[in-house]
């Protein structure tokens, strides 16, 4: 029997730890990332200016953390982002569970839905704009929107999975049909709801960050945009920086495993 | 066993297996030391309990893993790597789901070169072996297991490898469908006379479908039980007879005791 | 016969939205809505002639296709032969996966600061962001959907006799084609915000910036005829292109049920 080589035995400790923290396995793999964020600018192949390295960044970091702004720019965007949200799930859940339940109402409002997903929120910020300035209405208007529809898309998707027999069986066991709606269908529909959720917020943060760069007067679009014009690109970076982690960890540690807990658990097919 | 004159189509020779678990942390021995000589036409069976390393070998055979020491050889040529000498059949069929049934049979004559028509021909002809050929046309998923199980074999076949070899290739199949195929097997088996390694857990498959059934323990070779039921074999007639259930019994009773 | 129905569920689909013109020509008669705030059908339509007329039109839409085709065209090419030798190998796709998500979910839109600040306003800039939300997105997407074809099925074609480029053309590329595809259709609507995004601040010609101009001149007929085309133009691309494309992978293979 062959002894047991070093390397071989840190890769085994390192598969034992991820195992038991996944959270490693997700981070470890930009510690090079960074390394060589590091080499690349301190080199200075691309110039200091266009290409800070990460420790500006980070002092970045510290100097927005200590005066405020990073936190209350923060703050702006997340609570725009959760305002809408929230009103688009209000709106959203509802008008799918309208849209699936019915046939009448699907022929009838499927395509309107299509064409105006294809236009797009972004393309709304002009006349938007016209109709209620520079605001928080606008930027309300264009997340509300812009999550609206893969949650009605999706919600109407989930009711129209949920199998004749399980609205049969709830009826013939006594339920109104409101009851079958909220007992069958939405618990049914719950996987479906959930990505549809998934989806918007992932076209809504972007749109958020569209909105705030060409509307804004605050939050992290904001910064970035304003940054651009300063020349500032260490903000930028920190900006993308903040933005990519934060959605990383919402979609990838909360949305994500929730999407696969109601689905998997009650054993019903999500993609 | 063979005589001298006998030509060997897969040798193994002392061949051992250990890797590394990172769980563990430790080497694990799959195969200790398993030597064994397949002649030409031969259909052997390997049985063993869980564990004993029989999918390990085949993998070793076919080329997907390498050997940690000894030597596979087949027609005398060392294996190093997958190549159309060993055909394989797989337990969970393995067709390539994006072409349709004749496109998959025609996969290894397209592998080695050869013109569209040839090839199709070629295909069609083995779908016929199969009694396949109304189905030339049909995409895999619209198959039944035991449909697509049948290509997979003719996929292989149809490649006219030096060995067949079969991981429990019937496992994922229902009771009846499974019958059906080992009969089938055996007689393509005997029109066509491949030598098959075909690897099962259920002892009276192994003795039903082989003229040898060697049984794993431990990683080696425990027993080497020659099978020698005249053909053609339908279940109909085996089930009840004496040889068969003294042999199975045998075979059996090596594998309870490995 | 198909065809037939194809043509019907044609008609089925673009009758609501006729519906909808109608019912906007009414509200904005009945209630008499001040044209500034939100015109009729005619100015719309007068305006969308005179843009075609004066080749305004012509050139917007020409500017933001073109941008966005050559940013897809070359983020679909360096994307897909990187993201199936990434995954090939399980050591490498488990330790890039991160790094591929944590950009895929960066794509797009908040890279058009800092492509700005590199390469100036205009093209340069607005085709990287296209890119680089394709890029990411189907290479992450790719690397996914080479690792989860059964490794039974690469053995399988090198038993059959497969070199190492027979078993990249015949069973991983055409067993990723479906996350490909999704990967496409996904990096595409991102790639198609962005662009539109883009074309408000960073550009001189383009839909977006059509749009953005025209508030600067309260022309809302404008604005409405533009929002009217981007719908139109991305229900072409998917329809047309990404459905079809979908159909004939995905749910032909049985592979994945369509969500």
């Amino acid at each position: 029997m062959k002894a047991v080589p070093a390397w071989l035995r840190l890769w085994s400790a390192y598969v034992r730890w991820t195992a038991r923290w996944p959270a490693l396995a997700a981070v470890v793999p930009f510690v090079p990332v960074v390394v060589l964020w590091a080499v690349v600018a301190e080199s200075g192949i691309f110039p200091r200016v266009f290409f800070p390295g990460p420790m500006e960044v980070i002092r970045s970091f510290g100097k927005l953390m200590y005066n405020g702004i990073l936190p209350a720019y923060l703050e702006d965007s997340v609570v725009r982002l959760a305002a809408g949200t929230a009103v688009g799930m209000a709106l959203g859940i509802p008008i799918g569970l309208l849209v699936g339940l019915s046939d009448r109402a699907h022929k009838l409002l499927w395509p309107i839905l299509l064409f105006f997903q294809a236009i797009g929120d972004i393309a709304w910020l002009p006349i938007l704009l016209i109709w209620f300035g520079f605001g928080l209405g606008t930027m309300t208007f264009v997340i509300v929107y812009t999550v609206l529809f893969p949650i009605v898309l999706n919600t109407a998707l989930g009711v129209r999975s949920v199998p004749l027999e399980l609205h049969r069986a709830a009826q013939s066991l006594g339920a109104t049909r409101a009851r079958v709606v909220w007992e069958v269908v939405l618990p049914g529909a719950l996987p479906n709801i959930v990505t549809g959720l998934r989806n918007g917020l992932g076209y809504g943060w972007r749109a958020l960050i569209a909105a705030e760069m060409i509307v804004g007067t605050s939050g992290i679009g904001f910064l970035m945009f304003d940054a651009r014009r300063a020349g500032s690109v260490v903000e930028i970076m920190l900006g993308m920086i903040v933005l990519g982690i934060l959605w990383y960890i919402v979609d990838s540690w909360v949305l994500a495993p929730i999407e696969r807990a109601t689905g998997q658990r009650w054993g019903l097919v999500t993609r | 066993m063979g005589t001298g004159d006998a030509v060997k189509n897969l040798t193994i020779e002392n061949l051992a297996k250990t890797y590394f678990d990172p769980f563990a942390g430790s080497q694990v021995t799959a195969i200790r030391d398993i030597s064994l000589e397949v002649r030409a036409g031969d259909f052997v069976s390997v049985v063993g309990p869980s564990g004993c390393g029989k999918t390990t070998m085949l993998n070793m055979i076919a080329g997907f893993l390498p050997a940690s020491s000894g030597q596979i050889r087949v027609d005398g040529r060392p294996v190093s790597g997958p190549g159309p000498d060993r055909g394989v059949v797989f337990q969970s069929f393995a067709l390539f789901p994006w072409r349709t049934v004749l496109d998959n049979v025609a996969f290894g004559p397209k592998m080695r070169g050869i013109p569209k028509e040839k090839r199709h021909a070629i295909a069609r002809e083995y779908l016929e072996l199969a009694g396949l050929a109304h189905a030339a046309d049909r995409y895999p998923n619209e198959l039944s297991g035991g449909m697509q199980q049948r290509v997979g074999v003719v996929r292989a076949l149809a490649n006219e490898p030096d060995v067949l070899l079969m991981d429990e290739p019937f496992a994922s199949v229902d009771a009846q469908t499974r019958m059906t195929l080992q009969e089938e097997l055996t007689r393509i088996w005997q029109e066509r006379r491949p030598t098959v390694v075909f690897i099962t857990h259920d002892v009276a498959e192994a003795v039903f479908l082989a003229n040898r059934v060697v049984v794993l323990s431990k990683g080696t070779v425990l027993a080497d039980v020659p099978v020698p039921l005249p053909r053609p074999r339908t279940w109909h007639d085996l089930i009840e007879d004496e040889g068969f259930k003294s042999l199975s019994a045998q075979v059996l009773q090596l594998v309870r005791s490995a | 016969m198909r065809r037939h129905n194809r043509l019907l569920a044609a008609v089925a689909f673009t009758l609501p939205l006729f519906g909808l013109l109608v019912a906007w020509e009414v509200i904005v008669r009945a209630f008499d809505v001040n044209q500034r705030v939100f015109p009729a059908i005619g100015p719309v339509l007068q305006a969308g002639i005179e843009s075609v007329q004066d080749g305004t039109l012509i050139r917007h839409i020409g500017a933001s296709l073109a941008r966005i085709a050559l940013g897809t065209l070359i983020g679909i090419v360096l994307a897909v032969p990187l993201g199936i030798v990434m995954g090939v190998s399980p050591a490498i796709s488990t330790f890039v996966t991160p790094l591929l998500r944590f950009f895929s979910v960066l794509a797009g839109i908040a890279w058009i600061p800092i492509a700005t600040l590199w390469f100036g306003y205009g093209f340069g800039a607005i085709t990287f962001v296209i890119f680089n939300a394709v890029f990411f997105v189907v290479a992450y997407n790719t690397l996914l959907g080479v690792t989860s074809i059964p490794m039974q099925l690469r053995h399988a074609a090198a038993s059959l006799g497969a070199g190492r480029w027979q078993v990249f053309v015949e069973v991983l590329l055409p067993g990723a084609l479906p996350n490909i595809v999704t990967g496409i259709r996904t990096g595409l609507g991102f790639a198609w915000r962005g662009l539109i995004a883009a074309e408000m601040i960073a550009t001189n010609v383009g839909l977006g910036y059509m749009l953005f101009v025209a508030r600067d001149f309260y022309r809302t007929e404008v604005i409405v005829l533009g929002m009217i085309i981007i719908g139109l133009l991305w229900l072409a691309i998917d329809r047309l292109m990404l459905a079809p494309l979908e159909r004939a992978t995905i749910e032909r293979w049985g592979l994945v049920r369509r969500a």
